[in-house]
């Protein structure tokens, strides 16, 4: 176990290193990714929240690198490679699924849960005199990155609705779809960002629909989180083994980049959306 | 391996190329190695179009040590840049793959093949011309007939060898999407092409029509799952064929069984170890090459990390698996942002199938003994190899303390990447391209 430390970029101390080919193994991600973990399991202090937006910025980057490699293998001599463009569409698909579970796992934190899932309600009393301690990376904590994560914590939808909002969005990805084309084409390389405003656009419509919820999902305590080291691996290898070992029969099948006219997956809103900002170049 | 102690390393470059190897045209680059059924001749295909001939000088007690020296034979022009109006879409001369037919006669036949079209190429020599025309005179112009008074029979008289390429067949228009493959049925009338999501089947006196025997392709292009990446030919039985998918698996299939082989009559699929499970799992089990060995009992594939040997009378799972970079696994991400996880290496028999070998990053070539189990690792540059100079095998460090000849895995460069190499049909003599640049090497001890 290496014993370095870390500054982080406040400039204070992060907190002892934790091995890295442990976490490596727990999570069984791109070697980038787990630079991400590595820093954010420094200090226990810092909540398995912190770990799966990390993530989610990792699988965020991944879909759009593939979605730069796509558009750039359409201009390459020789037009498009059927074999590259479906290596290409797998690796997004599994980005995409690794995001999204991210995002979930995110959401589950947040929402308050019932005490059978809740890991361990002595935490409570510890996380408050934690919180003050642990403001050593006070951006941690901050308004994240993405503004649908902001939206997400107004409304905090529970996980069972976020699996609805999914299904539910069948009718309504073919008009947004259509309306996403034109916003595609300019940013294509921006791609990235599409499925945050996608999924933005499905939290509103979801709010719309039940915002007699809104008032019952108060913002939970963005420091609620894991304390010990054990649990959250716990939580990494429950989500993303889980992830990895669904086949590609449980999810949709990869959409490559083809020379058959595009089509809306009403399955996958944002899948689909990834997939307009593929055809459309 | 006593038999890769000691190398002579020749170092060819392919002609026409004044550049050297550190700034080189893209249209150098070598995309195809070949060995004919003797060994005589070695076929190299480029990015340009090119097709470069080596011939193995004749054995001269004179001068023993230049025995078995490769020099060029022929270069031609095999295939230009074309465009297809239809779909606004350039084709690349690039040549893919090569393939020679037996020889039958003095000639020399064989194929090449960009994305979209194979061609087969007579090579013949010339060393005779006819002279003594009565109408033309030595340059070939018209004589004035009132200036003809005698007649004469025109005569042979030798001249200096020239070799010449001519195209005898074009096999155009049969395939929607990129050929990966072709191979020459053992029976030297048919031969087959495989695209990503099909493989037909030619006669070589037919141009105009061709027989498809694999189609893949999904109704709904949206359920596409696999592609075709490599078709060969059963080297002894006629009916026989396999092709490696995009997923890892290889599809054995007989023509006797239908017109149309979808179905396979033998499907080799090695499950998934679990441990190994990552997120780049599904593309670097892609197969890059598959390859009958000369006995025909045995297939070898190539995938990103690893070959693998099946029999074919075992489907479940290879009889053997060997790691050609197991180090890179750990780096699969950065691979992926560089591209180079999407590089297709090809692998070799030798010629008593004990041997098979493979190519690496950084020049790094590896050969892997199926009898004694032990493996080498080589490197294929200019500084480390002088002519006559033994190789020395190399050793990537893999963390811990590295050792005075070790290259560590960061040093690696992975634009240096060996991806085609081919192995003389009876001599333990090889060929691996290293990007525009051709090293021969052969053992020493015969």
């Amino acid at each position: 176990m290496s014993s370095w430390v870390q500054k982080g970029s406040s400039g204070r101390l992060l907190g002892r290193a934790y091995d890295l080919t442990a976490l490596r193994e727990l999570a069984r991600l791109p070697q980038s990714t787990n630079r991400y973990l590595f820093r954010a399991a420094q200090s226990p202090c810092i909540p398995y929240r912190r770990v799966a937006m990390e993530v989610q910025k990792e699988a965020q980057r991944i879909m759009t690198l593939s979605v730069w490699k796509m558009y750039h293998s359409r201009m390459q001599r020789g037009g498009l490679r059927l074999h590259r463009s479906l290596q290409l569409s797998l690796i997004m698909r599994s980005a995409r699924e690794l995001y999204l579970s991210a995002k979930v796992e995110a959401l589950d934190l947040e929402a308050p849960s019932p005490p059978a899932r809740c890991p361990d309600p002595r935490l409570h009393p510890p996380r408050e005199v934690e919180v003050p301690a642990a403001c050593v990376p006070p951006d941690g904590e901050q308004p994240l990155p993405e503004p649908m994560d902001t939206q997400e914590e107004e409304e905090a939808p529970p996980r069972a609705a976020e699996t609805e909002t999914l299904v539910r969005c069948s009718p309504r990805p073919a008009r947004v779809c259509r309306k996403r084309r034109s916003s595609s084409l300019s940013d294509g390389v921006d791609a990235g960002l599409v499925p945050s405003k996608k999924a933005r656009l499905e939290e509103q419509e979801e709010a719309k629909d039940s915002s007699s919820e809104v008032p019952d999902c108060l913002p939970p305590p963005p420091a609620q989180a894991e304390g010990a080291f054990p649990n959250l691996a716990r939580v990494l290898q429950r989500s993303f083994s889980g992830l990895l070992s669904r086949g590609p029969a449980a999810s949709p099948t990869a959409p490559p980049a083809r020379d058959a006219k595009p089509a809306c997956r009403p399955a996958d809103p944002m899948l689909s959306v990834l997939v307009r900002a593929v055809v459309a170049f | 391996m006593k038999c890769f102690s000691r190398y002579l390393p020749y170092i060819f470059r392919p002609p026409n190329t004044i550049l050297s190897s550190s700034c080189h045209t893209e249209a150098d680059i070598i995309s195809t190695v070949e060995f004919n059924h003797t060994g005589e001749l070695l076929a190299t295909g480029d990015k340009g179009g090119r097709v470069v001939i080596f011939q193995r000088e004749q054995e001269s007690k004179n001068q023993v040590h230049r025995r078995g020296e490769y020099n060029v034979y022929s270069t031609f022009q095999s295939h230009e840049p074309e465009f297809d109006y239809l779909k606004s879409l350039e084709i690349e001369e690039k040549i893919n793959k090569i393939r020679w037919l037996p020889q039958q006669n003095a000639a020399y036949f064989l194929l090449s093949t960009n994305d979209k079209t194979v061609k087969l190429w007579k090579v013949s020599e010339r060393d005779k011309r006819p002279e003594g025309y009565n109408l033309k005179d030595e340059e070939g112009r018209l004589r004035d007939p009132a200036t003809i008074t005698t007649l004469r029979v025109p005569v042979l008289r030798p001249m200096d060898l020239m070799v010449e390429a001519t195209p005898r067949r074009v096999f155009a228009n049969a395939h929607t999407y990129h050929i990966n493959s072709i191979s020459v049925n053992s029976d030297y009338e048919t031969y087959m092409s495989a695209d990503d999501l099909r493989i037909n089947l030619w006669n070589f006196e037919i141009t105009n029509q061709s027989f498809n025997i694999v189609d893949i392709k999904p109704a709904n292009m949206e359920e596409l799952t696999e592609v075709i990446t490599a078709a060969e030919f059963h080297p002894h039985h006629c009916n026989t064929f396999v092709y490696s998918s995009s997923k890892g698996t290889i599809r054995l299939c007989d023509m006797r069984a239908s017109a149309l082989c979808d179905r396979h009559t033998k499907f080799f699929e090695e499950p998934e170890d679990p441990s190994n499970r990552s997120f780049f799992s599904e593309i670097i089990s892609s197969i890059s090459d598959v390859k009958f060995s000369h006995s025909g009992r045995y297939i070898m594939t190539r995938d990103y990390l690893t070959v693998k040997v099946w029999d074919l009378n075992m489907e479940n799972r290879p009889i053997e698996t060997y790691q050609v970079h197991d180090y890179l696994r750990s780096k699969l991400c950065s691979l992926y942002e560089n591209d180079c996880i999407f590089d297709k290496f090809e692998c070799v028999w030798n010629g008593s199938d004990s041997v098979i070998m493979t190519g690496s990053y950084n020049n790094f070539f590896r050969m892997f003994d199926r009898n004694t189990k032990r493996d080498v690792t080589l490197e294929a540059s200019r500084e480390n190899s002088k002519p006559r100079a033994i190789l020395k095998p190399r050793k990537v460090c893999v963390g811990g303390k590295r050792r005075k000849d070790e290259i560590s895995v960061d040093s690696l460069d992975f634009s240096k990447k060996i991806l085609h190499t081919a192995w003389h049909p009876s001599e333990n003599i090889i060929a691996v391209a290293a990007t525009n640049n051709l090293y021969i090497f052969q053992d020493k001890v015969n």
